[in-house]
């Protein structure tokens, strides 16, 4: 809490979106402090927290806002949409309503966020091999039909976390990048302020960088 | 929180009394001067004869007197007490002696029924797809109201029971439904109630010795408190219906409220939330939400609800954004040090999870008095840019 920055060469800002108890919150405690809490209590709007990762020589801060997963939420949390250049949307593998319900947030998503942002399509809880009710292939087809990024994570074993985080982060970089190349701008270096992101203006979901599949290992059914 | 009865005076006198308030000055008490605002809770401690008289006398009433009630419960209720006077500041119990009974009997009755009629009845399957989502969600959070508390962590019937509450008092009010954090505002109660049928017990606890009176509790004694909790929650919700309903405006309308009243006290806190990016819905929806159940432990919530029970009407609206405002301005020495990540992770994380009453009781002074320099001002507030 000390307050000052350290270092980086971008801010990203990510929100963390999908029903409640699905497990957003334990993802960014996971991602951002090692820390799982079986019974954190429910998020009530958003709740905010950073980490710097390193990726192709790059220090990427990136700025996670984790949203309350419930309808009545949605005026508060979609405000937080807005200048998000990723989002990570969570279902729970052992809870089937919580992965049909995807299709609601992405129309959220379309309705409320940029329109280049990145999704990658979570199934969180995949230490619950038992209590499985989404099985791998249909989610890898329904994020290829959507052109998501898909990972399969538990945020209680950590497997699968962090690599979704740097997975999405790398891939808003390298987007950026190549926008600002097309563009034929120079080095980029962007001065930003407190909570002022990068927003991404072209071309977010077409490349097969953002298509790939991943479940995280043992949890193949 | 406003029964019938007659509008009272202001709960306390003037804050130039309140400042002069000593410990041993018992008039200025019953007359229901919060203690100054750098008063701790010993003063109030070392005269309990003489509240546990007043409090008898009062309450030993016929009719009991509510202005009186409030003016005395406004410093806050002995454990003992706490559980008949929050049913009747509440409106639930009825001031009148001969007609509780009756009354109590009746409302217990009437909660009984729409158990069977709403929850108990239907099979699962017999739910419409709403009432299985809404079933779904308060069982989802039930589990994870109060992790950390015995009673509400680790007794499966009293989960049972605040999942019986939830559900029909969502269904008996469509127009907000459940709402998260509408679980935190029901286990207060839940506590105080338990503590009338805990023999010894001291109250206003929640860790392993309720836990363990609550799982020994006969049956029908858990029903009772969670009828009773049912109803108080009701009452408590009835006067802020519009936190709840769609878009949620009466939250909206109080984070707007707190952020003009830091702006008059504070400004140089409010200059630097501005300059920093910090926007007050990012920190303040969640205490106007779960009215800073989430930032403030269970005993010292207990405490404030005495006061906001005692507050003629709006103590878990308008004097719940003083209090937000007195404690928002408390840090402001170590708020204006800290840039925009780190005023939002120090503000959804705030170092008040350990706070006792003694903790709070001076928070609730500090936002009588900005009450006093503010109140009915609303105009005042919004004329001002």
């Amino acid at each position: 809490m000390a307050g000052k920055d350290e270092e980086y060469d971008y801010l990203f800002k990510v929100v963390l979106i999908g029903d409640s108890g699905v497990g957003k919150s334990n993802l960014l405690s996971r991602f951002t402090r090692n820390e799982f809490n079986l019974e954190s209590k429910s998020t009530i709007g958003v709740e905010f927290a950073t980490k710097s990762i390193q990726t192709e020589n790059k220090v990427i801060k990136a700025q996670i806002w984790d949203t309350a997963g419930q309808e009545r939420y949605r005026a508060i949390t979609s405000a937080y949409y807005r200048g998000a250049v990723g989002a990570l949307l969570v279902y729970d593998i052992s809870k089937h309503i919580t992965f049909e319900n995807v299709e609601r947030w992405l129309k959220e998503l379309r309705d409320h966020a940029e329109a280049n942002i990145v999704v990658m399509l979570v199934g969180n809880k995949c230490d619950l091999r038992h209590l499985r009710t989404v099985s791998v292939e249909e989610a890898t087809e329904f994020a290829e039909k959507n052109k998501l990024a898909f990972i399969e994570t538990s945020a209680l074993d950590a497997s699968g976390v962090d690599t979704a985080f740097q997975r999405i982060l790398t891939e808003i970089y390298r987007l950026m990048n190549k926008k600002q190349m097309s563009a034929g701008g120079s080095s980029p270096t962007p001065a930003l302020g407190q909570g002022e992101t990068i927003a991404l203006s072209s071309g977010a979901t077409d490349k097969a960088g953002s298509r790939s599949k991943t479940a995280c290992s043992g949890c193949r059914t | 929180m406003s029964p019938p009865q007659s509008r009272t005076p202001p709960p306390a006198p003037p804050p130039s009394s309140a400042r002069q308030q000593t410990p041993g000055s018992s008039s200025s008490s019953a007359r229901g001067a919060p203690p100054p605002p750098h008063a701790d809770g010993a003063g109030l401690q070392s005269r309990p004869s003489f509240r546990d008289s007043k409090y008898s006398e009062i309450l030993g009433a016929d009719v009991v007197s509510l202005p009186d009630l409030r003016r005395l419960a406004w410093n806050g209720v002995p454990p003992a007490y706490r559980p008949t006077v929050w049913k009747l500041l509440c409106g639930y119990m009825p001031a009148n002696r001969d007609r509780r009974a009756a009354a109590l009997a009746r409302k217990r009755r009437e909660y009984a029924e729409a158990v069977a009629a709403h929850f108990a009845a239907a099979a699962d399957a017999a739910r419409s797809a709403q009432e299985q989502a809404l079933l779904r969600q308060i069982l989802v959070d039930i589990p994870r109201t109060a992790p950390d508390a015995p009673l509400f962590a680790e007794v499966a019937a009293v989960q049972r029971s605040m999942t019986r509450a939830l559900y029909v008092w969502a269904q008996r009010h469509p127009a907000s439904g459940y709402v998260q954090g509408i679980n935190d505002l029901l286990t207060p109660f839940y506590v105080v109630f338990l503590g009338e049928h805990v023999v010894g017990g001291e109250g206003g606890g929640a860790g392993a010795a309720a836990a363990a009176a609550a799982a020994a509790l006969p049956e029908e004694a858990l029903k009772e408190i969670e009828a009773d909790a049912y109803w108080c929650l009701t009452k408590l919700l009835d006067n802020i219906q519009d936190h709840y309903t769609a878009m949620q405006p009466g939250l909206q309308r109080m984070v707007l409220r707190l952020e003009e009243l830091v702006r008059r006290i504070d400004l140089d806190l409010h200059a630097h939330l501005a300059a920093e990016g910090v926007q007050f819905i990012q920190f303040a929806f969640r205490w106007m939400n779960c009215l800073l159940m989430r930032e403030l432990p269970l005993p010292a919530i207990v405490r404030a609800w005495d006061t906001y029970l005692s507050e003629e009407d709006g103590g878990f609206e308008s004097f719940h954004v003083y209090v937000c405002a007195a404690l928002l301005c408390k840090f402001s020495p170590a708020l204006l040090r800290l840039d925009f990540a780190a005023l939002v992770l120090f503000l959804q994380d705030m170092p008040t999870r350990a706070w006792s009453e003694a903790d709070v009781e001076p928070l609730l002074s500090q936002a009588y008095i900005l009450s006093t320099l503010f109140e009915n001002s609303s105009a005042h507030l919004n004329v001002t840019s």
